[in-house]
């Protein structure tokens, strides 16, 4: 154990002295995210839906490219040779590698979500659950990386094995392109890639309903982990001069292999290949033609999606999103207000054209205008538009389709002016109108759902 | 005397090459045991099987009484190794470096005292990148004794040394000897063998050609001493072959050379053989043989066929 916890320090503080191993495994990741920011307008509301996306790109890199140039770079230089003429055994060399690893995967993923937060990201919704995803994620991706680093020869094949990894995953995996926007047949390909695992499970501890939602993406990984961890230690090879292609035991590769094909397989006979998007599931497109007209994704909403989604919202006596309580009355100017907008939602246009989400994203925007730009009446207008869309949508519906605003909050477009309803101003910021659509929809499935009485 | 290392019947194939035939040698305690041969001979294959580092196809090797197939993780505990080329990570301190190997044994000799051992201290948290050849080289050696080892051994330690990081070496594997180590010294440096070692083994071809001390070795495989002279006039070879103790005899033109176990009685031979044909000595060289003689006869094809101690 002593020898363990030496070779793991040394290794750590070895990676902290290297300038260019901290300048891939630290800088680029916080690089790509400020990019992604920038691009999507510096809107906070993306971000969120993305840190698994961001999280899987980071742990990928430093997992499958990191690892495997190290361990490769060392074995070239004689390190490893010199390793085994002492008495650790191989298992403790590969456990203390895989944990120095991890230690740097963590820390810069959570350098990563620190620089999100700092640039208005909001909590994530089960941070404990967000840490063990991401160790298991990380542990998956180890595994791999370890497979990685005994096939490669030199440090060249590294990068040459690695991005045979890397791009499929980030193209067709479901890491960097959303898989909805992928043809089906990628859909079904990615169900065999790890990548795709990695990105629901920590997105669902970011934003969705935590661990106990992604019990299938845990499994996959951790078994994708240990055929992976496995193989990297019964194929270790500690000497540059053994090469790969003339070494014993390429058939470990097999589990490995194996790993994937399993989970790729399970998935279709689960019939998991269904697109799941921040924990809303769209069903694929089915690959007949003709095909019937496809359902709406928001009506594969389940009553697990609605209990997952996280409901801390602010309280409703403050500044934002606030709502009326039944005993509480209007003054006589905003009273007046309040009727004109009971009236006119009746009749009002972006309530009744588009489709249901779209109008109910306008509707709920009729209670977000007013909070965003602080009109005295906006604490009044919330219960009128929840009044409204109950008498307009059953149910089930209306749940359904406010849960999918909640869960997309930038899909759509938002109203900035209800002054066609008798309340004057303009939101400046759609980002803000978003951000209030979001928190008044939640306050409306907690009244809807009976969570909560008022 | 207790034996350290009994190497015994290793053979290693590589495809189509037979790299070792059949390799037997053993080491005593505290002795010096020189591994020499011409590149491409086996003996880097006969020390990565000694070390582990290898799996011969055939034979056996027992450190300190234990089978090292058998029992790998003891035979470590028991060797200290310095490598041809140890390279350690870029960044890694002479400090780090012993802490970090240390770590790897139960028992170990304090990183202090190594550094001063091994003239260190001043380059104790040096990255490794900045030491000097004869600095590696000393941590090198720094790290073969981080743990007490009973059997030390050195893979060609004075490649690339300037001479004086080489005389240094030699200085530290002399105290080695003098601290009672059993030292397995791989080299292709005749001098360096001849100047360390108490018994060295010449291997050839995946073979053991010669085994014993160096003086044994130049006065069994070598001729012991070589004479060259040259004579005022041409003397009848017939009547120098009656010469005693005279080996190998050359004549060419007005000179000869010969072999001979002790010069001196052949020498008054010669002059008294010389003088009776009326010819007179112009010049004479007596030369003791050495071990590139040695070296050199058994390790080139048209010279195989010596009288060998094996």
């Amino acid at each position: 154990m002593n020898g363990l916890r030496e070779h793991l320090g040394q290794s750590l503080r070895l990676h902290f002295r290297n300038r260019m191993a901290l300048l891939y495994g630290y800088l680029f990741p916080l690089i790509f995210l400020v990019a992604f920011w920038v691009l999507y307008r510096h809107e906070k509301i993306p971000l969120i839906r993305h840190m698994g996306e961001l999280l899987t790109v980071s742990v990928l890199g430093g997992a499958c490219f990191g690892l495997p140039t190290t361990l490769v770079s060392e074995r070239e230089r004689g390190v490893w040779r010199r390793y085994r003429l002492t008495p650790l055994p191989t298992w403790a060399f590969v456990v203390s590698t895989a944990l120095a690893r991890y230690v740097i995967i963590l820390s810069a993923g959570a350098l990563q979500l620190g620089l999100a937060l700092s640039l208005g990201m909001p909590l994530p919704s089960h941070p404990l659950d967000l840490w063990v995803a991401f160790t298991v994620v990380s542990f998956a991706f180890i595994g791999l990386g370890l497979v990685l680093a005994m096939m490669a020869d030199n440090v060249p094949a590294v990068q040459a094995l690695g991005q045979c990894i890397f791009l499929p995953m980030l193209i067709i995996g479901g890491v960097a392109v959303q898989l909805a926007s992928l043809p089906t047949w990628a859909q079904h390909v990615s169900a065999f890639f790890p990548g795709r695992y990695a990105v629901e499970a920590l997105q669902a501890c970011v934003s969705g309903g935590g661990l106990g939602s992604i019990g299938f993406c845990l499994l996959a990984l951790a078994l994708i982990g240990v055929a992976g961890c496995s193989a990297g230690a019964k194929l270790f090879r500690w000497d540059a001069a053994q090469r790969f292609a003339a070494s014993s035991g390429k058939l470990w590769l097999v589990p490995v292999l194996g790993a994937w094909l399993a989970v790729g397989l399970l998935a279709e006979v689960r019939d998991r290949i269904a697109v799941s998007i921040d924990g809303a599931t769209v069903a694929a497109p089915v690959p007949v033609m003709p095909a019937p007209a496809p359902l709406p994704p928001w009506m594969k909403i389940t009553a697990k999606d609605v209990a997952a989604l996280d409901f801390r919202v602010p309280s409703d006596g403050g500044v934002v999103s606030p709502f009326a309580g039944p005993e509480e009355e209007a003054s006589d100017y905003t009273k007046d207000e309040v009727e004109a907008v009971r009236q006119g939602l009746l009749t009002w246009r972006p309530g009744l054209e588009g489709d249901d989400v779209q109008r109910v994203r306008n509707l709920v925007c009729v209670a977000a205008v007013p909070d965003s730009i602080q009109q005295p009446v906006e604490r009044y207008l919330p219960p009128v538009v929840l009044n409204h869309l109950q008498e307009v949508y059953p149910k089930d519906k209306l749940i359904k389709i406010l849960t999918w605003i909640v869960l997309h909050p930038e899909d759509g477009n938002v109203i900035d002016s209800i002054a066609d309803l008798g309340v004057q101003g303009t939101a400046g910021d759609p980002a803000v109108v978003r951000e209030r659509s979001y928190l008044y929809s939640l306050k409306f499935i907690l009244r809807i759902t009976g969570r909560i009485d008022r | 005397m207790e034996t350290k290392v009994r190497v015994t019947g290793l053979r290693k194939r590589y495809g189509a090459n037979e790299a070792l035939r059949g390799v037997d040698f053993t080491l005593q305690a505290g002795e010096i045991f020189g591994l020499l041969g011409p590149n491409g001979a086996g003996k880097t294959t006969t020390l990565e099987c000694v070390l582990g580092l290898r799996e011969p196809d055939a034979g056996s090797v027992e450190i300190c009484g234990l089978d090292a197939r058998r029992f790998p993780r003891e035979v470590k505990r028991k060797l200290g190794v310095a490598l041809q080329a140890t390279a350690l990570q870029d960044k890694i301190t002479p400090r780090e470096a012993l802490d970090l190997f240390g770590a790897f044994y139960s028992e170990r000799e304090p990183t202090l005292r190594l550094l001063e051992r091994f003239d260190l201290v001043a380059k104790a948290d040096a990255a490794f990148e900045t030491l000097s050849g004869g600095q590696r080289q000393r941590l090198a050696l720094a790290l073969a004794f981080v743990h007490r080892p009973e059997v030390v051994i050195l893979d060609e330690p004075s490649t690339g040394l300037d001479p004086q990081a080489r005389h240094e070496l030699h200085e530290e594997i002399r105290r080695m000897k003098r601290d009672g180590y059993t030292v397995l010294l791989s080299t292709h440096q005749l001098d360096e063998a001849a100047a360390l070692c108490d018994r060295v083994a010449i291997i050839d071809q995946g073979r053991i050609v010669a085994i014993g001390t160096p003086h044994e070795l130049v006065s069994t495989a070598a001729g012991g001493q070589t004479v060259r002279f040259t004579a005022s006039q041409l003397i009848d070879p017939a009547a120098l072959t009656r010469l005693p103790g005279l080996r190998a005899l050359r004549c060419e033109g007005l000179s000869g050379y010969f072999e001979t176990d002790e010069a001196a009685p052949v020498v008054t031979a010669l002059l008294v053989l010389l003088a009776a044909q009326g010819a007179t000595l112009w010049e004479l060289e007596v030369k003791r043989s050495s071990l590139e003689d040695v070296f050199l006869k058994l390790t080139r094809p048209e010279n195989k066929s010596a009288n060998l101690p094996v």
